[in-house]
């Protein structure tokens, strides 16, 4: 059985502060929230947008095998 | 019986610097009568006042694209128009450069002007995209988009 994954990425600050910008981890059997996972990784800063598959979601979406979560700083375009 | 409206959006990132005035010359005219046009330029002085030499700037491949066709499509039926001209640059800005341009057609001035001022203020809070200034003192992530100040106050009636 393919074991369930999640695609994560950080942009601009967050990914120099952290170190990284792509990976990729498992999805245990448990409900996973996009804030708990926030938490899980230890992103401690309080500014931070979640896009789930490239769309922007509130912090309690479940998360689901396959899905490409993104955590946004504050955005700075235009 | 009005022909359905249609939108026609011409929308796309630029990861090298663009003339706007050559892209604005190709795209203008045609059957609408309004037309709002807006370039945003690099500044020479950075977020704390520092000299700048560059900005560099990130987006999010993919999201970006989809953020700016949603708002595109969101704001001109809001508002009511039927052509948007966007072009975004990424990567490497020099100072003067173009880093947005923005143009967008109507039937009327306030379907215009209200489209471009609308969408270009929603790009600045929702579509994926971070500046970061280099200068001779060194780089820093901008923080936060400046608000939207007119300069003027409101507009008193005539």
């Amino acid at each position: 059985m393919v074991e369930p994954l999640l695609t994560l990425r950080l942009f601009a600050s967050l990914r120099e502060e952290q170190g990284w910008s792509e990976r990729t981890v498992p999805l245990g059997p448990a409900p996973l929230t996009a804030a708990a996972l926030q938490q899980q990784l230890g992103l401690t800063r309080r500014d931070l947008r979640i896009a789930v598959n490239q769309r922007f979601v509130a912090a309690d979406q479940l998360l689901r095998a396959g899905d490409e979560v993104a955590f946004l700083p504050p955005i700075t375009g235009g | 019986m009005q022909p359905p409206s249609r939108l026609d959006l011409d929308l796309a990132l630029c990861d090298r610097p663009f003339a706007p005035y050559p892209l604005l010359a190709q795209w203008s005219g045609g059957d609408w009568a309004a037309e709002a046009h807006f370039i945003g330029r690099m500044r020479g002085v950075g977020e704390r006042g520092q000299d700048l030499q560059a900005l560099e700037v990130e987006h999010y491949p993919g999201m970006t694209e989809r953020m700016l066709e949603a708002l595109a499509r969101e704001e001109a039926a809001r508002c009511g128009a039927r052509r948007i001209l966007l072009r975004h640059c990424v990567g490497q800005v020099a100072p003067g450069e173009a880093i947005v341009l923005l143009a967008v057609a109507a039937e009327r001035r306030g379907q215009a002007i209200e489209t471009c001022r609308r969408l270009l203020e929603r790009l600045k809070h929702d579509a994926p995209f971070w500046k970061k200034e280099v200068g001779p003192a060194g780089q820093h992530w901008v923080r936060t988009n400046s608000g939207y100040e007119p300069s003027s106050g409101p507009l008193a009636p005539l």
